[in-house]
């Protein structure tokens, strides 16, 4: 449903993408891992077209991804992004006015599960609170792809439990769903197949039960077969 | 994309209301002025009121230009670029509401300049023997101006429609400065330059209508001309956007 | 639930399934949860769940009604059999650990009754 061709990025004199070609499918979670700067947020940013690839193209449906496409991917970025002036309602509405399958009785449901009201001002959110506030507004959206980058980030444990739970709930079968994140242990249950990116080079893509059944061998075993290092638990 | 330009209103809105006060509280002053023969108060009041409008008016465009910068180079520019429309639609919402607001912001502080002066008339009487005086020693001077209401009111709108000229030359510097110079050396200070070369070609072009023509025809043509302008440079800023920028 | 995350995670799902259908947790015939229920209540990814529904099927201890879920077998007798399966799995890994000690079974079984004569005792007084 989602194609990498050959994409390539680079600032300056920096290769930030190098020539990643990748399918996505419905029905499945996906974890993007490596470490910080391995061009996970790069990639994201891209399928949505926040970011231009210097060469290669992005199909969405059989067509390169533009406005239409940005109807049915929904992104999460890592840092917050609202406007100051917002509270937690004003994101809601701003998500209403431009995105036909948000719904704001399931937005309004998700922020009573992640402890958040709406009268909540955005500038002085906890850095925690604000990660919670963007996996719900993102979520409360009936996308076909879901892109979060790093949505476990500075967030307490009973948190993370309602978080992957949200994320199970939307998984159907006419969804994919990616989620970035340098904390493998907190995904391996959780995603089907894995993606390791490593300076900007996709270095292996498989479904991880089979990697179990097969090769006897974790996520966080692969992570640091590639990585030389277990990543941050 | 008209909550595009809704959510771009609620972005200057406050410097707006800002503004509106602050000509309530002169045109107060302005008022008190009038009516209580408090000549101080009617100094100030014009003095304020003018520069109130001139400054409001400059500052609308400024603030626009400032709004995109920040909409361009920090993490909120994903609130933009991330709903379903393209650059064009998205700088055209910016360009779009700038534009009203200026236009709006003109032609209510030339009504509220017509209202005072009529007031002023009315009820001091002492202005339009003044109005009278300028009248004839121009024509002293043997310099004849027909001074018309039409032509003044166009003269606002010239003024008007090459200030969003100048504001969307700004945008393109912009635009350039995030796309294709960017991450280069010294790309501020070469935006800020390209920024008075645009100005410098597009002024020269509006230069080139011809003194000759009465002045309605002229107030006419340089309004057209600012406008094309306009399009034409909001054209390349959003075909430079929809290509080149990586927010 | 805890898991090993070097043992693929549909069998440790399907032995905990079938364990609670050994000790009666899960009665023969009750319906199982829908495939996003599960996955939500054990926190794992749908389509490991599917697959836990379909293998558990091929072992006859649960079958699909078109359209109405998963049932547990109705087969008491296939519930039993399937404890004794399981017990007799846990006596094989009791032994082959023991084997590997080097512990013959005659050995392994005294050593579990002195273990049981002592927590007795322990209990006992």
């Amino acid at each position: 449903m989602l194609e990498c061709n050959e994409i390539t990025k680079t600032y300056g004199r920096k290769t930030a993408i190098d020539h990643v070609s990748m399918k996505l499918e419905p029905g499945h979670i996906y974890a993007m891992l490596g470490p910080n700067g391995s061009g996970k947020t790069t990639i994201m940013k891209m399928i949505v077209g926040l970011v231009k690839p210097n060469s290669g193209s992005i199909l969405y449906r059989g067509v390169p991804v533009n406005k239409e496409s940005r109807c049915e991917i929904a992104y999460m970025s890592t840092e917050p992004y609202f406007y100051s002036w917002m509270t937690a309602a004003d994101v809601g509405k701003y998500y209403d006015d431009f995105f036909e399958d948000f719904s704001m009785e399931r937005y309004l449901y998700l922020l009573e599960r992640m402890e958040l009201t709406p009268d909540m001002k955005t500038k002085t959110l906890s850095s925690g609170m604000m990660a919670k506030l963007k996996i719900a507004v993102t979520m409360a959206r009936k996308a076909k792809v879901y892109l979060l980058d790093e949505p476990l980030n500075g967030i307490d444990l009973l948190a993370r439990d309602v978080i992957i739970r949200t994320v199970i709930e939307e998984c159907g079968p006419d969804v994919a769903l990616v989620i970035s994140s340098h904390l493998v242990d907190e995904l391996e249950r959780v995603v089907d197949s894995a993606i390791f990116m490593k300076e900007g080079r996709l270095v292996l893509m498989g479904e991880v039960e089979e990697l179990r059944i097969q090769q006897g061998k974790s996520v966080v075993d692969l992570y640091r077969e590639i990585y030389g290092h277990g990543g941050e638990a | 994309m008209g909550k595009l330009m809704k959510y771009e209103f609620r972005k200057t809105m406050f410097s707006k209301i800002v503004l509106l006060v602050i000509t309530g509280v002169l045109e107060i002053v302005f008022l008190a002025g009038v009516f209580l023969n408090w000549d101080d108060g009617l100094g100030w009041g014009i003095i304020g009121l003018t520069l109130c409008a001139i400054i409001g008016i400059f500052y609308i465009g400024i603030e626009s230009l400032m709004v995109f910068h920040r909409d361009l180079n920090t993490k909120q520019s994903y609130m933009l670029f991330l709903t379903p429309y393209n650059s064009y639609q998205i700088l055209g919402a910016k360009v779009l509401e700038n534009g009203i607001s200026i236009f709006l912001a003109g032609c209510f502080y030339a009504a509220l300049a017509a209202l005072d002066l009529a007031i002023a008339i009315g009820y001091l009487g002492g202005l339009k023997e003044l109005l009278e005086m300028i009248q004839i020693f121009l024509e002293q001077l043997e310099i004849t101006i027909t001074f018309t209401t039409v032509d003044s009111l166009l003269f606002v709108f010239e003024v008007l429609a090459s200030w969003l000229m100048t504001v969307v030359t700004g945008i393109l510097a912009v635009v350039l400065s995030a796309t294709v110079l960017a991450g280069k050396r010294f790309s501020g200070l070469v935006s800020f330059l390209l920024f008075f070369l645009i100005a410098w070609g597009s002024s020269a072009l509006m230069n080139r209508i011809p003194d000759t023509l009465a002045v309605t025809t002229s107030y006419l043509l340089s309004i057209l001309a600012a406008l094309a302008c306009t399009a034409v440079m909001y054209l390349i800023s959003g075909w430079i956007m929809e290509r080149k920028l990586s927010v | 639930m805890e898991y090993n995350a070097a043992i693929p995670i549909y069998l440790q799902v399907m032995t905990s399934i079938k364990r609670d259908i050994v000790t009666g947790k899960i009665q023969p015939g009750e319906k199982l949860p829908s495939v996003r229920d599960l996955a939500i209540q054990y926190s794992i990814n749908p389509n490991t769940v599917s697959r836990v529904y379909r293998e558990l099927e091929m072992e006859h201890v649960c079958f699909t009604k078109r359209g109405m879920g998963t049932f547990v077998t109705e087969d008491t007798n296939h519930v039993v059999q399937m404890r004794e399966d399981m017990a007799r799995g846990l006596v094989q890994e009791f032994l082959a650990g023991m084997r590997q000690l080097g512990i013959s079974e005659e050995e392994a079984e005294k050593l579990v009754d002195e273990y049981r004569e002592k927590e007795k005792r322990k209990s006992g007084c």
